[in-house]
């Protein structure tokens, strides 16, 4: 039998045989599993206190125990997961989307372009990751909710009263304004290293435009690099979430993430450790199986790399 | 007398390259200089030399795939030399090239049915009706089967592959077709087979063919005229029997000397070149030969020799040669 092959399909070969990259993969699956179906998942509602169970241990009821104020932990974590999560993806899906856009032009045509893009680049680069991220949340959370208040005020439209949109628009865009440099730098490389190559001066002879040739003979070659990248990126995207959030600098209480439950864990973990390990783990488990995934797809990818 | 198809004069190219922290040190590559010849309709012309002599620049610069520097090449009566890309379009369709490495001249993400397709969807030539026969057609062309349509290139021999660039080039219906070492990087007998494909399309669509090599004996097999260039000039141009028989020029004769021979009893004049090509970065002044050359006088190391026709149909570029007999010294 003819079974057209190809590099996804011969680099699913490869990951099959990397046991830590499978295991990783599941748990991201089993993450997606959870961050899609959250709300049928949860055992309790999130926000829901009960406040004659405050701070109990893990039992049959609560199994990961109640926070402070008598809120299910696992629900929390739950609804935790599809923060991350929703961050992550959009965060990423931004950032490479700038970088791609930006690296492949910069790369194809070089030029004047290239020089400014990459002068762009270094300088996002130079830029204090925690710093910008809090200064545009001083600067601008404020505003922002001022706005939508006059504008629920103008409509009745319940939107504008959805504090948690405002929130995430802020902690996307300002995530995802440092995150995209790695993505155009690396873009550019591939692109620029591709360019020469035979087969797109063959689709130059054949007077296909330029427009056609980066969009059918440059990307799709640029992309095994570009998949290891995301994949890890993911990973950061959800570390940097959780590290901005566990600062007071990115999703807002009660909107439950992972790093201020970790933030609201610490400062009870004497009396309730449960509050400070459940997140704690979660977090270190999800971050890790990202990179083993990162780091199989990197080997399955780039067989040449392989012993 | 046959027709000119492409009119060469003068084509140059140099490289800028820009060295040092900020780019203050200009060096330029000499490429090609002055390459001035007719590529005639359904003729073979074939360009040999050593390695970074201009060969490979020649193609691609009438191709326009480099810019030359410098120059006109005439193709339909207009001068596609430095075209941009819109105004080049056009005449994509008639001039195609084949590459010398069957392993990157494929796009690995491409089925080679997709590969094919695309000029002839591009250009307009079939409809998409029409395409799955257009397709076998050119397969057929080429030796391979209308399942091969379905693969990848991995998937595929390295003669096969270069059946498929070959079949690439087709699919644009050309009058011409530059063969830039387009067999140098395969086996032996698989040369063979894809040397005798060329020569049946030739004959099969009325082809042209600048044919870009370095095995000599290929070479004096398939062409109709050989051109030998040095260091980025063309130093002979000949009939190919011709050059051969009576080659003029004490590069090309050098050059001739060193084929090996597969007679071992026969008499062998080897003639052995001294020292090493000289860098195109820094080319000698005058005749860029004259380093190396057994013949040069004073008047090589400053004077750059014309491209004369010493004989009928017969050109070279050397102060020693005047007639068929190289010994005579013209006074410069």
């Amino acid at each position: 039998m003819e079974q057209p092959t190809n590099l996804w399909r011969d680099a699913w070969k490869r990951l099959r045989r990397n046991k830590l990259a499978l295991a990783g993969l599941a748990v991201v699956a089993f993450l997606v599993f959870v961050a899609a179906f959250g709300p049928w998942l949860a055992p309790h509602d999130y926000l829901s206190q009960n406040l004659d169970l405050r701070s109990v241990p893990p039992q049959a009821a609560h199994w990961f125990g109640t926070d402070d104020l008598g809120r299910d932990v696992l629900s929390r974590l739950i609804y935790g997961a599809r923060t991350a999560f929703l961050v992550a993806v959009a965060v990423t899906l931004i950032a490479v989307g700038i970088g791609v856009i930006l690296g492949a032009i910069a790369g194809f045509y070089g030029g004047t372009f290239d020089r400014f893009v990459m002068w762009f680049t270094d300088m996002t680069m130079s830029v204090p990751q925690l710093l910008l991220v809090v200064v545009i949340n001083a600067s601008l959370k404020q505003p922002i909710s001022t706005w939508m208040e006059t504008q629920y005020l103008a409509s009745l439209n319940p939107i504008w009263r959805n504090t948690m949109l405002a929130d995430f628009v802020l902690v996307f865009g300002s995530m995802a304004l440092i995150s995209w440099p790695p993505y155009a730098r690396l873009v550019r490389a591939q692109v620029l290293s591709i360019r020469s190559r035979p087969y797109v001066t063959a689709a130059r002879a054949l007077g296909l435009t330029n427009r056609i040739i980066l969009a059918r003979y440059v990307l799709p070659n640029a992309m095994g690099p570009l998949v290891v990248a995301v994949s890890a990126g993911l990973g950061t995207a959800m570390v940097l979430e959780s590290a901005f959030s566990f600062l007071g600098v990115g999703v807002t209480p009660p909107t439950p993430s992972w790093g201020n439950m970790i933030s609201d864990g610490l400062r009870v973990w004497t009396n309730s450790p449960h509050l400070l390990v459940a997140p704690a783990a979660v977090l270190a488990v999800v971050t890790v199986a990202f990179n083993f995934l990162g780091d199989g797809l990197n080997d399955a990818l780039n067989p040449k790399g392989q012993k | 007398m046959t027709q000119t198809l492409l009119s060469i004069k003068g084509l140059s190219k140099r490289f800028d390259l820009r060295a040092g922290a900020f780019g203050q040190t200009a060096i330029t590559v000499h490429a090609l200089d002055d390459f001035t010849a007719d590529i005639r309709a359904g003729e073979t012309l074939s360009l040999v030399g050593e390695s970074g002599c201009g060969k490979s620049t020649t193609g691609f610069c009438l191709l326009n795939l480099h810019r030359p520097s410098g120059g006109s090449v005439i193709y339909d009566g207009q001068d596609i030399a430095g075209l941009d890309e819109d105004a080049m379009r056009p005449f994509r369709r008639d001039l195609q090239i084949v590459f010398q490495d069957p392993y990157s001249t494929l796009n690995p993400r491409m089925t080679i049915g997709e590969a094919l397709s695309e000029p002839i969807l591009f250009h307009k030539l079939a409809t998409k009706a029409e395409l799955p026969a257009r397709l076998a057609q050119l397969l057929a062309d080429v030796g391979l089967t209308p399942a091969f349509a379905r693969r990848y290139p991995h998937e595929l021999s390295g003669g096969q592959r270069q059946r498929v660039a070959i079949a690439r080039a087709l699919a644009c219906q050309p009058r011409f077709i530059v063969c830039d070492e387009a067999i140098s990087a395969l086996d032996v007998s698989v040369q063979a087979q894809i040397l005798n494909l060329l020569l049946d399309l030739q004959d099969k669509y009325g082809l042209t063919y600048l044919f870009i090599a370095h095995d000599l004996a290929v070479v004096r097999h398939i062409s109709d005229r050989v051109g030998v260039m040095y260091l980025g000039r063309l130093a002979e141009l000949a009939p190919a029997r011709d050059l051969f028989a009576r080659p003029l020029h004490p590069y090309t004769r050098a050059l001739l000397s060193a084929v090996p021979e597969p007679d071992p009893r026969a008499a062998r004049s080897r003639q052995r070149l001294e020292g090493e090509v000289p860098s195109p970065l820094n080319p000698p002044q005058g005749c860029r030969f004259h380093t190396r050359c057994p013949l040069a006088r004073d008047p090589c190391k400053t004077k750059v020799p014309a491209w004369r026709e010493v004989a009928p149909d017969h050109r070279v570029a050397c102060h020693a040669v005047t007639g068929k007999d190289q010994t005579n010294w013209e006074t410069p």
